[in-house]
């Protein structure tokens, strides 16, 4: 529009005929509404441009960690862990952190989750610390495991929970025919005291009821051994009918992320084969674990989780069965954009006679995927090496196993098995990673691939 | 949408505010009508607990200036501001909200409410002389909550919506009245 028609329009518009009256109305109401059509923002903008983590003077500070006070291990959805790794290193941000704690309440169904700074180990550096605050007495149902192996069959684990102040109470019903050499099928109480001397103190107590079942491998391989002329297992109590532990458990923050549990798993094995009434597995258990998260400044991301933990049964504590058992363990993931890579290993050794939940199996849905463990051993062995690489492309996953379960004093035989899937969150689903996988054991005979789906291993 | 908001704001003007007796005193700055407010402490509770812990907590204040009557707001001013705890220097520091450049930094608590009340003003152009008037202080700390609304922008629209309807039980908040006055007998 020209200058010319601007002056005239104005003029035209000056000249509307407006009486007091008019003018008494339409006045305020034009001053109203410059009023409220005025920003507080600086520049006629919203906050929404300048947001409150730039009003936040501790957004010149950098997350150096976040962490639960509690230091419980929550079980969070792969997209909230993600975020989380976003946000350390990163400049302070409150409205990111403001949202990240309405996640994990809903998450974690908790009553109120919170966050607080405080100051880093380095110089303009801070430590963000979650607070979770359950509702008191809130049931919690969830199934935190869930597998389909098309040759062991289904494993699940059912579980509700309750929080009352600092005392959570979980229940657990479930059928496991995947980790161990037995198909236990029963119950599990625990009992966890939280947030003893500043949180570096967890107390707990397990209680666990099993009725047990075995593969008819399993059953004539032990049979075997009870013949003069059969190789020996050295394995304690045979094929018990039924099982129950009491576990009562300290775990210790020595220096956050590594932690030390000391346990003592009073076994009671029942129904069992020989004449005698039952056989005790008592055993001191002591656990050091280790798991640390970092994010690098340019969005890679790293994962550690190694442990290391030792059973130790004795007539000490009563026990009817002595042995040792060792495992260690590592765990060792990096990823950068779409692509990853994870490394996993694991070694194990027991000396003595450990009864079979106790001993070591590959071939199931964690290790060495596409074998079959009553196949590889149907006792399991003492003698455990393992290693498996995994390379995922978004969520494509390719993965190769390797590993031996072997008796003390034989040869090992190594064992190797490849494979294909998909891991991902799926919606309700994402709290653990969904796994539907096809794996192939390599040997020379005739190759059965195994399919293996499930959720939150 | 305005209309609506302008019109309840009207109404609730008539309604009565519960207010403390606590001192606000009134002063005539450089043609500004300031308060201050000795006893009063709003870095306090949750509020504080809050900052302490590294959160920015926003406080809303509204000063209104009536003449003749209570009822008879002659002059009004809404200020938004964000008061935050930095943890490695243990002060505080505010920001006005309207005006990113009006910021206090390395404060006391103390220091920090005083310098929220200094930037809150009426102009005494606004005030008729000869009438007796009253200041009213009106302060609500921000939920957290709040902050997360899809709509978080805060415009003058806002702020009069927030303090036309009641304080919510479990929100920090403080009112203040001056004892009657008259413009020419403030101090300068």
């Amino acid at each position: 529009m020209s200058k010319a028609n601007s002056s005239r329009q104005l003029n035209l518009e000056l000249r509307l005929p407006l009486c007091p009256a008019m003018k008494l109305v339409l006045i305020p109401a034009l001053a109203a509404c410059t009023l409220l059509g005025q920003s507080l923002s600086p520049g006629g903008g919203s906050t929404d441009e300048t947001s409150a983590s730039d009003l936040n003077v501790n957004s010149r500070y950098t997350v150096e960690s976040i962490n639960f006070i509690d230091q419980r291990d929550y079980k969070l959805s792969t997209s909230a862990l993600d975020e989380i790794r976003r946000l350390v290193g990163a400049k302070v941000d409150t409205e990111a952190l403001d949202r990240l704690v309405q996640r994990l309440r809903g998450e974690l169904r908790a009553h109120e989750v919170t966050f607080k700074l405080t100051r880093g180990a380095a110089p303009e550096a801070v430590r963000v610390l979650i607070h979770v605050d359950r509702a008191a007495g809130a049931v919690d149902a969830s199934v935190p495991k869930l597998i389909y192996n098309s040759q062991l069959g289904f494993t699940g684990i059912g579980q509700v929970a309750t929080t009352l102040g600092s005392n959570t109470l979980t229940f657990q019903m479930l059928r496991d025919s995947d980790s161990l050499i037995e198909t236990a099928s029963g119950i599990q109480a625990k009992y966890d005291r939280l947030s003893l001397a500043s949180g570096r103190i967890r107390l707990g107590f397990e209680f666990d009821a099993y009725e047990n079942q075995y593969d008819p491998s399993t059953i004539a391989a032990l049979d075997s051994t009870s013949r003069p002329s059969s190789q020996s297992f050295n394995i304690g109590a045979g094929a018990y009918g039924s099982r129950l532990n009491y576990e009562p458990r300290a775990t210790f923050v020595l220096a956050a992320p590594l932690t030390l549990s000391v346990a003592f798993s009073f076994e009671e094995l029942r129904n069992l084969p020989s004449a005698a009434r039952s056989e005790s597995a008592n055993a001191m258990v002591d656990t050091l674990r280790y798991r640390q998260r970092w994010t690098g400044s340019t969005g890679d991301k790293q994962e550690l989780d190694a442990g290391y933990s030792l059973r130790a049964a004795t007539a000490l504590l009563g026990s009817n069965l002595g042995y040792t058992r060792h495992l260690a363990h590592a765990r060792y993931s990096y990823s950068r954009d779409a692509q990853s890579i994870e490394v996993a290993i694991a070694a194990g050794a027991i000396y003595g006679q450990a009864p079979l939940f106790e001993r070591f199996a590959l071939g199931d849905s964690a290790m060495l995927l596409g074998w079959n463990k009553y196949k590889l051993d149907p006792v399991g062995g003492n003698r455990l090496a393992y290693g498996s690489v995994t390379y995922g492309y978004h969520i494509m996953r390719v993965f190769y196993d390797a590993g031996s379960v072997w008796e003390q004093g034989k040869q090992p035989e190594a064992r190797h098995s490849v494979g294909i899937g998909v891991s991902s969150g799926l919606g309700v689903l994402e709290k653990g990673a969904f796994l539907l996988a096809l794996a192939f054991p390599l040997q020379d005979s005739h190759v059965i691939p195994v399919l293996i789906a499930g959720m939150n291993f | 949408m305005s209309q609506a908001v302008l019109a309840l704001f009207l109404s609730m003007e008539l309604g009565a505010i519960t207010v403390s007796s606590q001192g606000l005193m009134p002063r005539h700055v450089s043609g500004e009508i300031r308060v201050t407010a000795p006893n009063l402490h709003f870095l306090t509770g949750a509020s504080l607990s809050r900052l302490r812990d590294g959160a920015a907590v926003p406080f809303d204040f509204q000063l209104v200036v009536t003449a003749g009557s209570k009822g008879n707001v002659v002059a009004r001013a809404l200020e938004r501001f964000t008061i935050s705890y930095d943890v490695w220097e243990e002060k505080f520091s505010v920001v006005r909200v309207r005006d990113f450049r009006r910021s206090g930094m390395r404060l006391s608590a103390g220091s920090a409410e005083s310098w929220c009340l200094d930037n809150i003003f009426v102009p005494a152009a606004s005030l008729p002389s000869g009438q007796q008037l009253w200041a009213r202080l009106e302060i609500r700390s921000v939920e957290s909550k709040e902050l997360l609304a899809p709509a978080s922008g805060i415009n003058l629209a806002t702020l009069i919506e927030i303090f036309s309807r009641p304080s919510r039980p479990q929100q920090d908040h403080w009112s203040l009245e001056s004892a009657p006055f008259q413009l020419a007998t403030l101090k300068q």
